[in-house]
């Protein structure tokens, strides 16, 4: 079948000179940007300006209580040698890649499921996006009871009861099951959200494509890898940062169903850097390990957007 | 969909790179942000914050209490240390909070008094009748900076109805606490109770074995830490670390210990699932309120050693309240402090939170479940509890984390006391 669709050009096209002058003397004075102006101060008073000020700290003893004096990168030096950091990290990177690649997965099917012309498709996208405005802590604290030890209760009652009672385990108690019990939790929550977003994709796919490829002889699988795959690259796009960037900021949910544990065995970077900051009393040690995650997210985040905006058709 | 506004289309993908755009400029972690608290206290309306163990006495003291008003709270252990010390930092602390005794987390009394934070309590009269043994606890440099109502125990709360039908009593030796444990596994009940998913949980076992193994025989053992003469590799915390772990390998505590939590283990003795829980006897109420009938529970000293006369327990200062020093309401808060250490003040307390008080009279009331253990108080086997005397704020989640690893197998003794001294020479 050959394909109508084509790539978005690396390079912007060129205009004529006057045009960009034009647009750049109607800038930050027009009236768009009036109507965004007070969110945005807002946003700098209460955002950016303590996390820019706090970047300061980083390179502090600071515990938070007493007087604080200059390290130099000794915090940062610290955290290359610090075996739970490490760990850490190591964790964090594999949430990451198992919530974006389960979590996008599963919101893909779902979002092709209910864009089928089927009667209770608007009652399923609001029962799997829920679980999406649940607050996070809510949500540990609902699967520590899916997730209760017991041979009687939650997922292993529900196990023994299909005959698959070997399956039962100690999801949040086994130091090997309990990030991949984290993870589970937190595709469960977020699927529907990126099913939206996939959804938002699936609607803008001109049907007329759908009806040429099917005159063309194309099969369901083909009608999805040729016609809709393409056009839903900038679905997947978002879907995979917004999905990277909240899995290397994992945090409530782990805090809440296991606070790290057992051990450490589901530590993230954001509890290592709250327990630093919050348990241990080192402040600066703390901000030092939120500016390289800070860092680390937004290096992340624009090879994603590079990468994957490159790979954009439009029909 | 397009936007008319100023002839800029925003399309589906406009939004959606927008959307990301967002996202990626709030992906600045939370960590980074500057923390503020609220203001302090109104004129004359001393404000309180403290764990949700303090709320029963002091919701009691302070409603009697006529010379200030109060606003008052409570949250979990954690939530309250993040917030008050961030208040702390930020010069807007409340002005009465909650202490820990001695030294070892980051709201203990010597980290917050050593920043010049705690008004110093040392003109009351109530600070002169502080036994010696607790000092440490309340004092920096000689300075008293910390209220405290008593001292609670670990032991282990047990459920007298199962004991009965295992046709047990409580032991007084180590051989007899695991010849309890196997009749009553024998039983069909399961004989301790562990939910060290609740990592506090992790620790009193050691916490309860300790004082025996280790200070019994040597009660200069913390002065020879701090000193860098001892470790916790070359002392009796190995033989206590191998006492939990058999208990483990015997079957004695419930099936994934790891996985369950404080609720789970309270309701599994309180409902006569469990027979016995070794826990500090300031969660007695939580016991007592999950259970049908309060007497139906008992506690008795964890016996850690192989002679009765070996047997040492561990009995730490409860947790307390300071005054904010730079509080516009020091003074008053100081009063309410000096109100609370008379004796019948104290008492209250210490009665409701099931402690034994700091100081007693006649008129003081004990616990009956607690009448086991003041003979080793009152006679010099008691010693406070491990963290309070320990140099820095990581070491008891250190501890926490290698009882967990002991406990899922993923680290060693040797290992998991390594790691703890490397963790006690951290400055």
């Amino acid at each position: 079948m050959a394909s109508t669709l084509r790539r978005t050009p690396a390079e912007p096209a060129v205009r004529p000179a006057s045009a960009g002058r034009r647009r750049r003397r109607g800038g930050f004075l027009s009236p768009p940007w009036w109507f965004a102006a007070p969110a945005l101060a807002v946003y700098a008073l209460v955002v950016l300006y303590p996390s820019l000020s706090g970047v300061l700290y980083a390179f502090t003893d600071w515990n938070g209580l007493g007087e604080r004096s200059f390290v130099g990168l000794d915090n940062f030096g610290k955290l290359w040698g610090d075996d739970a950091a490490r760990g850490s990290l190591v964790n964090t990177l594999l949430l990451t890649v198992a919530i974006v690649l389960v979590q996008n997965g599963v919101g893909l099917l779902l979002a092709l499921g209910v864009h089928a012309k089927i009667k209770s498709r608007t009652v399923l996208r609001v029962v799997f996006f829920a679980p999406a405005v649940v607050s996070p802590v809510m949500v540990a604290f609902l699967w520590k009871y899916v997730y209760n030890p017991a041979p009687d209760a939650g997922l292993n009652a529900v196990l023994g009861a299909v005959g698959l009672g070997g399956l039962r385990q100690d999801w949040l108690g086994d130091p090997s099951l309990a990030l991949w019990s984290v993870a589970g939790m937190v595709i469960w929550q977020f699927a529907g959200y990126s099913m939206v977003i996939f959804l938002a994709g699936l609607e803008g796919v001109p049907v007329e494509l759908h009806e040429a490829a099917m005159i063309d002889g194309a099969g369901r699988f083909q009608r999805f890898r040729h016609v809709t795959w393409p056009l839903l690259a900038p679905a997947v796009t978002i879907n995979v940062m917004l999905s990277t960037i909240g899995g290397l900021k994992l945090f409530d949910q782990v805090y809440a169903a296991t606070n790290g544990g057992p051990g450490h065995a589901s530590e993230t970077l954001s509890t290592v850097l709250y327990k630093q900051a919050f348990v241990f009393g080192n402040y600066g040690y703390s901000t030092a390990i939120a500016l390289v995650l800070a860092l680390f997210v937004a290096a992340v985040s624009l090879v994603q957007i590079y990468y994957l905006r490159g790979r954009e058709v439009t029909s | 969909m397009t936007s008319t506004l100023r002839g800029t289309p925003l399309g589906r993908r406009g939004f959606l790179r927008l959307a990301g755009g967002a996202a990626a400029v709030t992906a600045l972690p939370a960590g980074l942000a500057a923390c503020g608290g609220s203001s302090g206290g109104a004129g004359g309306t001393l404000r309180l914050v403290g764990v949700a163990d303090q709320q029963k006495p002091l919701d009691l003291l302070t409603k009697d209490y006529t010379k200030a008003k109060f606003t008052t709270s409570y949250a979990p252990t954690d939530q309250v240390q993040t917030s008050v010390r961030t208040q702390l930092g930020a010069g807007s602390a409340p002005d009465l909070h909650v202490v820990y005794p001695g030294n070892g987390s980051a709201m203990s009394m010597a980290q917050i008094a050593q920043a010049g934070l705690l008004a110093d309590l040392s003109d009351q009269a109530w600070t002169k009748k502080i036994p010696e043994n607790f000092k440490p606890a309340f004092q920096h440099q000689g300075k008293t900076f910390m209220y405290s109502a008593g001292a609670s125990v670990i032991g282990a709360i047990y459920n007298k109805k199962v004991f009965q039908e295992a046709g047990v009593e409580p032991p007084k030796t180590w051989g007899e606490f695991l010849e309890v444990c196997d009749k009553i596994k024998k039983k069909g009940k399961v004989p301790i109770a562990l939910g060290a998913q609740t990592q506090w949980v992790t620790q009193l076992i050691t916490y309860a074995l300790v004082p025996s193994t280790v200070y019994a025989k040597n009660p200069q053992f913390d002065g020879q830490m701090q000193a860098g003469t001892a470790s916790f590799a070359q002392s009796g915390w190995a033989d206590a670390f191998t006492m939990y772990l058999d208990l483990q390998k015997r079957g004695f505590f419930n099936d994934n210990p790891n996985g369950t939590t404080f609720e789970q283990q309270t309701s599994m003795v309180a409902t006569g699932k469990a027979a016995m829980a070794i826990q500090v006897s300031a969660v007695l109420p939580d016991f007592r309120k999950a259970a049908a009938s309060p007497d139906d529970l008992g506690m008795f000293p964890v016996p850690g050693a192989e002679k009765e006369a070996d047997v040492w327990i561990p009995a730490g200062v409860v947790v307390g309240l300071g005054a904010s020093a730079r509080g516009k309401n020091r003074d008053a808060a100081k009063a309410f402090i000096d109100h609370l250490g008379q004796q019948q003040n104290v008492n209250r307390w210490a009665e409701a939170v099931a402690c034994v008080p700091l100081f007693r009279d006649g008129t003081s009331k004990i616990d009956p479940v607690l009448n086991d253990f003041l003979p080793y108080m009152e006679g010099n086997k008691a010693v406070p509890f491990m963290d309070q005397a320990w140099p820095n704020a990581e070491i008891q989640p250190a501890h926490f984390a290698v009882v967990q690893e002991l406990l899922g197998g993923k680290t060693t003794i040797p290992q998991a006391l390594a790691k703890l001294d490397e963790t006690y020479r951290k400055k």
